[in-house]
């Protein structure tokens, strides 16, 4: 085993525990902050994976942005709300159900072919990152425009849902 | 690179294991919001696997990375439209309990 394969490992098993901690935290802050390490190690792991623009996204967007975005949102809420509805324990139903579909997914995995060693990058641009910005603007521009109109959709409709509500109906629903 | 494709597949299908976990077994919002990113890394990762495992860049390899990229964005819009909800549902309804908001209309 190389040191990459070594790193590589370590993360993995970092994002796996980051990500069942969150999920099985019955403390809401603590979910957000784990989540948060589960993106960063995630990002670590697009670097090992020689994508460091990937990496670096992965780190700007998820590990910061969001994760922020996630705790602003558990900071405007009250804590009751979290108390009330904290979580229901593990149901081995369900519990089985994600054992068996991450069964099968690995199972698969282990069925695809060996590729062999990836192609390396040239040498003038290491990181392909030149190649991902040619293939990115130039013949895959038409989906960045796309992502850009639906991203002001987004947020169009997240001013919307957000703002105080006026209406009658609505009047009426927090009457109630 | 060097680390085995069938590594990060293996983690890929890990988490996506763990997402679907999550999105069945909780009843808060935010809860199955981050489930729901869970399961998107999972798919971005595989993307960056598999870019990087196909013929060289020349060859047009890069295009996994480039998905990636865009998938990234869009998730990150999700999570915009998911904590608005989030806050239009604790403010109509006093909950976040997906159990309880059950009608599509405000």
């Amino acid at each position: 085993m190389n040191a990459e394969t070594f790193t590589f490992i370590v993360l993995a098993l970092g994002a796996v525990l980051s990500g069942a901690l969150a999920l099985l935290s019955r403390e809401i802050v603590h979910t957000v902050i784990f989540i948060g390490g589960l993106f960063a190690d995630l990002g670590a792991i697009y670097f090992v994976l020689s994508s460091p623009f990937l990496g670096l996204l992965q780190l700007a967007v998820y590990a910061g942005a969001v994760t922020i975005l996630l705790m602003f949102a558990v900071m405007v809420i009250k804590r009751r709300i979290f108390a009330r509805e904290s979580t229901l324990g593990i149901q081995v139903p369900t519990l089985a159900l994600a054992v068996i579909v991450g069964a099968v997914l690995v199972n698969v995995a282990m069925d695809v072919p060996n590729y062999g060693p990836a192609p390396s990058c040239p040498a003038a641009d290491p990181y392909c990152v030149g190649a991902l910005a040619q293939n990115l603007f130039l013949l895959n521009g038409a989906w960045l425009v796309l992502l850009g109109f639906i991203m002001l959709s987004a947020l169009v409709g997240a001013v919307h849902l957000a703002r105080e509500w006026r209406t009658p109906s609505v009047r009426r629903i927090r009457e109630d | 690179m060097s680390v085995p494709l069938v590594d990060i597949l293996s983690l890929s299908g890990a988490l996506f294991a763990l997402g679907i976990f999550g999105v069945l077994t909780r009843r808060n919002f935010i809860l199955i919001l981050i489930s729901v990113e869970v399961i998107t890394n999972a798919a971005i990762l595989n993307f960056i696997a598999f870019s990087f495992y196909s013929p060289g860049p020349a060859a047009g390899g890069i295009t996994g990375q480039s998905i990636a990229v865009i998938l990234v964005g869009l998730a990150a819009t999700e999570v915009a439209v998911g904590l608005a909800i989030v806050l239009a549902l604790n403010r109509l309804r006093g909950t976040l309990n997906v159990a309880e908001a059950i009608q599509l209309k405000f």
